[in-house]
């Protein structure tokens, strides 16, 4: 079996990639960082442990988006194929300009010792598609959650508490974007709160400026967040964004029997038409 | 700089009832740019325009807004008035204050305020309107009409007399529909075939129409004006253009014992066949599931009498591509059966014995039975055994007008079928009776109900009310149990043959077809014209138009009758070389797409598509989504899903909508 270094240096000895992204020691314990190496002598920086938390598929729009006739490739788990699939589904890139280097997971932590809550409902040790498939699959041992079982747990609070926690959490909310911009699938240019005619979205933060804010930032992402968590680890005010986001999931996978993230052929439940899609919302 | 004029109509009484217009015009003489308001009592009068016509020039408006009744009704009207005074029609708009307003309240003060915050709302929309210009898309000035039954042939004769193009598909080998199977028409018995084939040979020899029979249709993309058609040219197996049609094949082919599908399965033919003998085109098919070569790979006798070798057994399905501007859709009717297994949603009839009696036939058959051309060469014998039947009972409304069979809805035509079939019955049988059981006699029509009379009055038919509810077997007899409620007794009628005249359903299959083609249909999957009254002819998509039985249950007369309105409005559309259509249309900002194709998806008129942007050097700089102005219809749709707001409806933009809505927070 290949290490991710030797993968990525022949990639680049063989000039069959523009760069490879991959994860690499952080400057922090407990952490790791992404690095983007371009030469095979940078390419023994990479690494692949249980603190590679991050989803690197953000680095395929936002920094090499058409700039590069030749691929790119970058290092992925399981759950970030997914984010690609969804890249891929929605025409920003295209699966040849990816080199997906595939590594079996066994689960990853954000702070080395507890593993991360999406962990917990992943079926995808091994991605769905890649290129290169590197590490070794372990027995998981650990109980496998339903992935809405939060969404269900808060569902059962009343129209009150829900509206009172919710803006609760908003508030503290300084619109800072880090939400957006860490988003792998937030991949607009000029975003909607952007626009100033008509100004959608107030720039103030205020309750009702903050609210509408996420709420288009959860619509947005109805049908296609892959929940891979990056939202709510980049907030600093550790708004549970995820939480939003699984429940656009559910009602999704609820009436359009549809998971983002899995097929790159499958039509966008919101802006497809099916006959038998129920028809129950007019009344 | 914003000027605004205001013109408040009272419509007579509609407005002015439960509206205070006068109040309404100064208050909306208040409002910020409004420069001018004044109330009239009829505005889409001649007086009523020139007050606006005036005012323009007067106070020098860039805007207008009416206040009066939907856009639906004088919209055209006003813009029309607004372009004579030199204003661009797209910065005249209308506050609805008739339907959305008085006439769905009858509280005067809260109906007045309402009344102008409509107001307020359009005057802040028109000051966001920009000049817009019509949109003219080319026309292909050729048609298609798809059906070749009566409908679809008068419609079809008609355009191509008018001197346009007409390509005519028809699923079946031969032209003629169900006319051709009908022995005679009411009300004046002449000889169906008789009227009818004229028109089938106009229509091969027409040099405007091109005939593709034995073929479907494939696909359909375009729009209005420019369609694209794929044709299925199905397999015949004998090549159109050598067979002369000197029958040989069908006389030396061995396989005889077929249904025949044009006899209604009372006659039999080859499996090397044409369905009548004055069928057009005269050219043969071979029924692959029947043919002993097919069957057996041995056999060949068609080919090996054909001189002139125009048997194909290699043949394949061919596709044809044909472009037309305008599509006339008649593909007709299907009788509803009273079986048991079925493949649509209505019920059988169990009281009937689900069809499985040879003497019970529907009224199609009996129209065979009666044809000269039919299986018994037009001699009135059962199917069971061949005697002349001396009781023949009639029943009415099987199917139609039985909600619990699933139809509601009155065939229209059985009254008058049914008396006609108990006229050529005693024409044929003297010495036979005819019994109607019928719910009401549906018969208004010129000359129709005087016949009606002419079959109870001089063929002596009998006529009894009321609904048959066991139809049974004993021995030689069907036994008719029905009520006869006009003497409010049951009665029982041993008869030899029972005639039903079963509901007109339309054609199976109408469903994809429907959607293939992008048009509306209803509960029954009759396909639906755009308006009940006004658009009878229209369908919903602009350039479809429908004839005869696929609307609704119509009779011979109808179905030609609304064949020709469709040709005159396609020989109406086919006249200008160019459409004009108002330019609500969605456009992109190319700088802020991001090209995702959720638009693109979600279009329902496939009017989105995509675009490369290259740089001065050739290279791509990235994909956006492309509108074709000429298929787009304004939906929004495409406006409503995209999340960095880069498409926008023209007359309908985000900025007006925002502008209309905050107008009501002030």
């Amino acid at each position: 079996m290949n290490s991710i270094s030797e993968i990525a240096k022949k990639l680049l000895d063989e000039n069959r990639v523009s760069a490879v992204v991959g994860y690499s020691i952080g400057s922090l314990p407990n952490k790791t960082k992404t690095v983007i190496v371009k030469s095979s002598q940078q390419a023994e920086k990479l690494i692949f442990n249980n603190l590679c938390v991050n989803n690197l598929a953000i680095y395929l729009t936002k920094s090499f988006r058409l700039t590069t006739q030749k691929p790119v490739a970058v290092v992925m788990k399981g759950c970030d194929v997914k984010s690609v699939t969804g890249l891929i589904q929605e025409k920003q890139i295209e699966r040849e300009q990816v080199f997906i280097i595939g590594v079996k997971c066994n689960g990853v932590s954000e702070d080395g010792k507890n593993l991360s809550p999406k962990c917990y409902s992943c079926k995808l040790q091994t991605p769905k598609m890649y290129d290169i498939l590197v590490g070794e699959e372990e027995e998981k041992n650990i109980e496998f959650k339903n992935p809405f079982s939060d969404v269900e747990e808060f569902e059962k609070k009343s129209l009150d508490e829900r509206w009172n926690f919710w803006m609760n959490e908003l508030e503290k909310c300084v619109k800072c974007y880090a939400c957006r911009q860490v988003c792998p699938l937030c991949y607009c240019e000029k975003c909607i709160v952007d626009k100033t005619v008509p100004r959608w979205i107030e720039p103030h933060t205020s309750k009702s400026s903050n609210l509408s804010w996420h709420i288009t930032r959860a619509f947005h992402l109805a049908g296609r967040c892959t929940g891979c968590g990056e939202c709510e680890r980049a907030c600093h005010h550790n708004i549970p964004l995820s939480l939003l986001n699984k429940k656009m999931a559910k009602v999704v996978y609820d009436n359009f029997n549809y998971q983002a993230g899995l097929d790159d052929k499958a039509k966008s439940p919101l802006a497809d038409f099916k006959f038998q899609d129920k028809e129950d919302f007019i009344r | 700089m914003s000027r605004i004029g205001v013109f408040v109509c009272y419509c007579g009484e509609n407005i002015g009832r439960t509206v205070n217009c006068s109040e309404v015009t100064q208050r909306a003489a208040k409002l910020r740019d409004v420069v001018y308001s004044v109330d009239y009592k009829y505005m889409c009068s001649d007086p009523g325009q020139q007050i606006i016509k005036d005012a323009i020039k007067k106070y020098n408006l860039n805007g207008i807004v009416v206040a009066s009744c939907s856009p639906l009704m004088h919209e055209k009207t006003f813009r029309h008035a607004v372009v004579e005074a030199g204003l661009n029609p797209f910065l005249c708009e209308l506050a609805n204050i008739r339907e959305h307003c008085s006439w769905v309240h009858d509280d005067k003060r809260n109906a007045t305020d309402k009344a102008l915050d409509l107001i307020r709302m359009m005057v802040e929309k028109v000051k966001k309107n920009l000049p817009l210009d019509t949109i003219k898309i080319p026309v292909t000035r050729r048609a298609l009409v798809i059906g070749g039954g009566v409908a679809g042939i008068q419609a079809a004769l008609d355009i191509a007399d008018g001197g346009k193009e007409v390509v005519m598909v028809e699923k079946s080998p031969s032209i003629g529909g169900h006319m051709a199977q009908l022995s005679e028409t009411f009300p004046t018995l002449d000889c169906s075939q008789c009227i009818l084939t004229p028109k089938m040979v106009d229509v091969n020899s027409h040099k405007n129409i091109k005939l593709y029979t034995y073929s479907e249709i494939e696909n359909v993309k375009g729009y209005i004006g420019n369609f694209e058609i794929t044709i299925r040219k199905k397999t015949r197996y004998v090549d159109d253009s050598i067979c002369n049609g000197c029958g040989i094949c069908i006389e030396k082919c061995p396989q005889k014992k077929i249904n025949s599908e044009f006899n209604t399965n009372l006659g039999t033919r080859k499996a090397i066949y044409v369905p009548f003998p004055q069928a057009v085109p005269n050219i043969p098919v071979i029924d692959k599931e029947n043919c002993t070569y097919f069957k057996n790979g041995k056999c060949k006798v068609c080919e090996k009498f054909c001189d002139r070798n125009a048997i194909k057994f290699e043949q394949t399905d061919e596709f044809i591509k044909e472009n037309v501007g305008a599509i006339v859709v008649a593909t007709g009717f299907d009788l509803y059966s009273i079986e048991k297994e079925r493949s649509d949603n209505y019920q059988g009839y169990g009281e009937y014995g689900y069809g499985k009696d040879p003497d019970i036939i529907n009224s199609l058959q009996f129209e065979r039975l009666l044809s000269a051309s039919g299986p018994t060469l037009g001699e009135v014998t059962r199917p069971s055994d061949g005697k002349i039947p001396e009781t023949v009972v009639f029943i009415q409304c099987v199917g139609s007008r039985d909600k619990s069979k699933g139809i509601e809805f009155c065939s229209k035509i059985c009254c008058m079928y049914t008396a006609k079939h108990t006229m050529l019955y005693k024409h044929k049988v003297h010495n036979g009776k005819a019994f109607v059981f019928y719910m009401d006699i549906r018969a208004a029509g010129k000359n129709y109900d005087e016949f009606v009379r002419r079959a109870i009055e001089e063929d002596e038919a009998i006529y009894l009310r009321g609904r048959v509810s066991r139809i049974y077997r004993e021995k030689d007899k069907l036994i008719v149990k029905g009520a006869d409620t006009l003497i409010g007794k049951q009665v029982e009628i041993a008869a030899d043959l029972v005639v039903l005249a079963t509901a007109m359903l339309p054609q199976k299959d109408t469903v994809p077809f429907a959607q293939k083609l992008g048009i509306g249909y209803d509960k029954y999957h009759f396909l639906s014209e755009a308006h009940p009254k006004l658009k009878p002819i229209e369908t919903n998509t602009a350039g479809i138009f429908l004839a005869g039985a696929c609307q609704a249950p119509k009779d011979i007369p109808e179905a030609v009758a609304q064949a020709s309105a469709a040709a005159s409005k396609v020989l109406g559309l086919c006249s200008n070389d160019q459409l004009e259509r108002e330019p609500y249309v969605a456009y992109v900002n190319e700088s802020s797409c991001i090209g995702c194709e959720f638009c693109l998806q979600s279009c329902t008129y496939s009017a989105i598509e995509n675009k490369s942007i290259v740089n001065s050097k050739g290279e791509l700089v990235k994909k956006v989504a492309y509108v074709n102005k000429g298929v787009c219809q304004g939906c929004g749709t495409c406006v409503s899903i995209c999340r960095s707001k880069s498409i926008d409806l023209a007359g309908y933009t985000d900025e007006q909508i925002y502008s209309e809505i905050n107008s009501m927070f002030v």
